[in-house]
Parts: C-alpha cells; sequence; structure tokens
C-alpha cells in the first residue's frame, strides 16, 4: 500500500548519512532517505553497494560517520543502551548471514526472539508454528538449524524477524538461496505481515524478480550513493518525486 | 507477568550447559565455608571457655602451717590491703580432706591409708573482676607469697597465659581462612561465571541482536552466583553442624568438651555466615558480569 509521502511522518529517516569503515572505505556517502509507515521499500544494489551498511545503521548496529538517523521519530544517537535494545525488539531483522544458532532446533531459534519480550509459551508456540506454515517449514520444527539446507536456514531467519509482529522488518537479500516458489512464500509472508500488521518493510536485494513487478519503491545503491532505480514504473516515478 | 518465570528457566538453562564446573564451583564454595565456619566455631567456644575460666580464677596460696583462728581476720585485711579482692577462704587441712573425699565420692576409700593430714592448709584468694588482667594477677601472686607461712602460690596464671596466646593464634587463624573464603569464592564464582558466558558467546550475541535486555540476560547470571552462595554456605554449615554432632557424641562425658561447653554457632550467627556467603557469591558474579557482558 503506497502512501502519500507529503503527508505522512517518516518511520525511519536519513540526512545526509555517510559510513566510512576504517581505514576509509566508503560504504554510503551523503544519502538522504525517508521510508514511510506501512511502506513496502525495496532496496537493490550491486554487491558492496552498502546495503547491509544501511541496514544496520537502522538497526544501529553500526553507526553514522555524520548524519543524522530517525526512526519513528527519535534520534537514534541519543537513544540510551537499553532503549536501543527496547527498540530492537519491535524491528525485525533476517541478516544476510542469518545468524542463526546452528546448536538449536528451528522452535527454539525462532522462540528466542519472542522470549526476549517475555511472550508465553503458549503465544510462542502458536505463532512459530504460524510462521512456519506460512513458509512451508511445519516439518522442519524440531531440527537443528545446522542441519537445514541454506534455503530453509533463510526461511527460519525470516520467520524469526516476523515472530514479534514487528512494526519495521529489516530483510537483508532474503532470498538469496531461494527457488521461485519459496521466493513466492516469501513474498507472501511480507505481504501478509504489511496489511495485516502494517508492518513497514525493506527488502535489500539485487534478486530483479521480487521487484520488477512491484508498485512500491525501489532504490538503487551505488558507491554509496542513492538513487531511484534506473527501471521504475511510471508509478514508481511519481511516488519517488512526490 | 512471565518474567519471573523466564528468568528462572534462563538459569536453569545456564547451570545445565556448564553442570559439571557448578557442582565443582558449589563443592569449593562449600569446603571455603566449611574450613572457615570449622576455625571460627573452635574460635567462638575459646572465646567463651576463657571468658568463663576468668569468672573461675581464684589464687591458692599453700601454706606450711595452719593458720588459728583468731589471726586470720589479721591477714584477710593484709591481703585487702594490697588489692580489692572478692573474698577470702582460709581452708585448714580437715577441711581439704574432706573437701577432696567429697570429689572423689565412692573412690574415697584411697584416701583411707593417708590419714586426714596429708593435704596442706591453704587460703583462696578470689580477686574481683577488674583484676582479671594476667601482670597485676602475677603481683599479687607475688605479694602473696610474701605472707606468714606460704609455701607456694597456685594462681592459674601460667595456663591462663597459654590459653590466652592460643586464643589469639586462634584468632589469626580465623581471620586468614576468612580471607581464604573470601579471595576463593569470588575467584571462584567469577571464573565459573565466565565459563557460563564463554559457552553461551553465541547465544548471547544473538540475544542482543534480538533485543534482550540486560536484566534479562544479566540476572541469570546474578541469579547463579547467588545460588551457588546459598547452596555452598548451606552445606558447608551443615557439614560442620554433622561434623560437630559427631564429636559430641563421640567425647560425649566427662573431658575436653564439658569442661569448655563446646556449643554450635546460635541461630543469628549461622544466619550470618549463609547472608555472608550469598553476598560473596553475588559480588562475585557481579564482577565478572559487569567484566565480561557488553549489554
Ligand atoms: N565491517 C566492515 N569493515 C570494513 N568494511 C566493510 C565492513 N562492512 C562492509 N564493508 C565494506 O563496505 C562496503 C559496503 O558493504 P555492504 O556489506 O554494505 O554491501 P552490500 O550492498 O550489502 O553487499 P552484498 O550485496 O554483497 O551484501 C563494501 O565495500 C564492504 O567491503
Ligand atoms: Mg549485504
Amino acid at each position: 500500500m503506497p502512501r502519500d509521502a507529503s503527508t505522512d511522518k517518516p518511520l525511519v529517516e536519513l540526512v545526509s548519512v555517510t559510513k566510512i569503515y576504517p581505514p576509509d572505505i566508503v560504504a554510503l556517502e551523503d544519502v538522504s532517505l525517508r521510508i514511510y509507515k506501512g511502506e513496502i521499500f525495496f532496496l537493490t544494489g550491486m554487491s558492496g553497494a552498502g546495503k547491509t551498511t544501511l541496514i544496520k545503521l537502522i538497526c544501529r548496529l553500526e553507526t553514522p560517520t555524520r548524519g543524522l538517523i530517525e526512526v519513528a521519530g527519535r534520534d537514534l544517537s541519543q537513544i540510551s543502551p537499553a532503549g536501543i535494545q527496547r527498540m530492537r525488539q519491535k524491528i525485525g531483522i533476517a541478516y544476510q548471514d542469518f545468524r542463526l544458532l546452528e546448536k538449536q532446533t528451528v522452535l527454539q531459534n525462532i522462540a528466542m526472539a519472542m522470549e526476549v519480550t517475555y511472550a508465553s509459551t503458549k503465544a510462542i508456540r502458536a505463532r512459530v508454528d504460524e510462521l512456519l506454515a506460512l513458509l512451508n517449514l511445519s516439518d522442519k520444527r524440531d531440527k537443528l538449524t545446522g542441519e537445514l539446507s541454506r534455503g530453509e536456514q533463510q526461511r527460519v531467519a525470516l520467520a524469526r524477524a516476523a515472530a514479534n509482529g514487528p512494526s519495521l522488518l529489516l530483510a537483508d537479500e532474503p532470498t538469496g538461496n531461494l527457488d521461485p516458489a519459496a521466493t513466492e512464500l516469501v513474498i507472501n509472508l511480507f505481504r501478509h505481515l504489511n496489511e495485516k500488521n502494517g508492518s513497514t518493510i525493506v527488502v535489500a536485494t539485487h534478486d530483479k524478480s521480487i521487484y520488477a513487478e512491484t508498485e512500491h519503491r525501489v532504490m538503487d545503491l551505488r558507491n554509496g550513493h542513492l538513487s531511484a532505480h534506473p527501471n521504475r514504473t511510471p508509478r514508481q516515478i511519481e511516488l519517488f518525486e512526490a | 507477568m512471565h518474567f519471573l518465570a523466564y528468568i528462572l528457566r534462563q538459569t536453569g538453562k545456564n547451570l545445565r550447559q556448564t553442570w559439571g564446573t557448578q557442582v565443582m564451583t558449589l563443592l569449593t564454595v562449600t569446603l571455603s565455608v566449611l574450613l572457615f565456619a570449622f576455625f571460627f566455631l573452635i574460635y567462638t567456644n575459646m572465646l567463651r571457655a576463657s571468658a568463663r575460666l576468668g569468672d573461675d580464677l581464684r589464687l591458692i596460696v599453700y601454706l606450711d602451717q595452719e593458720i588459728p583462728e583468731q589471726k586470720r581476720p589479721e591477714i584477710e585485711k593484709k591481703i585487702r590491703d594490697f588489692g580489692p579482692v572478692e573474698k577470702v577462704v582460709f581452708v585448714s587441712r580437715t577441711e581439704a580432706f574432706s573437701r577432696l573425699s567429697a570429689q572423689l565420692d565412692k573412690e574415697k576409700d584411697v584416701l583411707n591409708d593417708l590419714g586426714p593430714d596429708f593435704l596442706p592448709p591453704s587460703i583462696e584468694v578470689y580477686p574481683l573482676k577488674n583484676l582479671h588482667d594476667l601482670t597485676k594477677i602475677s603481683q599479687f601472686s607475688d605479694f602473696l607469697l610474701t605472707l606468714p607461712h606460704a609455701a607456694k602460690v597456685q594462681s592459674g596464671s601460667d595456663w591462663l597465659r597459654r590459653f590466652g596466646d592460643f586464643t589469639s593464634l586462634l584468632q589469626v587463624v580465623v581471620l586468614l581462612s576468612g580471607v581464604l573464603l573470601i579471595i576463593s569464592m569470588t575467584f571462584i564464582i567469577s571464573y565459573t561465571l565466565r565459563l557460563t558466558v564463554v559457552s553461551r558467546q553465541g547465544e548471547l550475541e544473538i540475544l542482543r541482536l534480538l533485543g534482550a535486555t540486560s536484566a534479562y540476560i544479566r540476572l541469570p547470571l546474578l541469579l547463579e552466583g547467588m545460588l551457588q552462595g546459598f547452596l555452598g554456605s548451606s552445606l558447608g554449615l551443615a557439614a560442620l553442624y554433622l561434623l560437630y554432632q559427631w564429636i559430641a557424641s563421640r567425647f560425649s562425658g566427662p573431658g575436653f568438651l564439658n569442661l569448655f561447653d563446646f556449643a554450635f554457632f546460635p541461630p543469628e550467627l549461622t544466619a550470618a555466615i549463609l547472608l555472608a556467603g550469598v553476598v560473596l557469591c553475588t559480588g562475585g558474579s557481579l564482577f565478572s558480569i559487569r567484566r565480561f557482558i557488553r549489554i
């Protein structure tokens, strides 16, 4: 559901953000960006363009070298460590490298995200079963994640990110290891979260198949600079220029 | 509110993951407490015993000849002039003999051959309580030796001095074992906790990413230290109590223990030692939580 950019307050706002990794690797340069509540936002770009860096900046796993980042109207640099932890409970992040505990089961891995919010065991069970059904992983619930295929691990990572019904979901290359059928499941999960839960979803990807047909915003990172995706549709031009 | 349930479950998980080390830690804490409490128990009993011995303290002047009734007030006055005295008792040969035979009770037959004259007469001097300074007592006994017919003064002060020396030695031992207790407890607890942290490092990192609060991560570790302190101290004290019971039952009847009226710690002191154990272990875990966990 695309939004009218002029009236809505952005959920995520970056103002002239530059990120330089030591010693002098410029990952992002002077990036300004607004992502609105309820949006599905695609971030594209070649390998090394800075997509992961941008996502890490939004959840404060990295700090910007210069510039301002606000999430839900709050300047991240002003939030205490405890505040950041509370914020992370409301942000679901599916990492490019999954970050799963390989010696724990699928259930345990997903449950962890809800346990830190002190959810009840019953609620956790129900939610995990629901998500696994959506991602066609129901029969893997009690398997160790280390014994799953990459594609399966990727979906477990997504399920964990979605577990708390986050107001913001950051998915870093969520379909990199998936076949078209599984990719479809993931897209459906995003849509489900977006429509049922009002979640804002940011997808960093270079998988054209998931954004080619979309009516949502697609932006391209190139050498640390952000611009509208060159192949955007008229609808996207309209949105982007608003 | 599932908070408490989570913290407890997490603590259980930690304990299970490193149970081998946990058992060793528990043993170390138990032994440390046992060692300290053992010396401390002896020390407190010695203190009580020496207080009691002090109460019983008297100076006995053995005489080479009986002092007739009419001369006694004069001698008593001399003694009282020298120093404050609670009471002065003159014991004649016959009195000494009847006292001894009363003490021997059933075995008094052994005295039949000796006759009522074999014990010397004596003067028993009970100094006031404020005279329980050992140097004053020895001055007093030197003076008593100058009385007419005084043959020997038994003050018990030698023995009291040795007893006092032993008590102060014990004081040092108690202090040392206390220091050892503090070091070993905080060290072993923080070491064990570090193991827990290391064994869960991957998990802790993920928890951080998922937004776990510091309470979620730290409280279980704090609870772990507290639990170790409580269990270890309880076991140590329980072991000491069993040891005490065993000794008391083996050495019951007249003897060393009866003489000192050997007793276990009163409940308040037991509780205080337990509390100290808990505080020490909790402190140890706090220390390593602050050192090893960044959240
Ligand atoms: N921790 C780091 N230290 C130093 N340089 C880094 C670090 N992380 C990323 N970089 C560099 O920053 C640039 C952007 O990296 P980033 O991971 O954001 O790219 P990406 O768009 O996610 O790439 P990919 O599509 O391969 O995941 C790259 O040149 C990378 O080498
Ligand atoms: Mg990346």
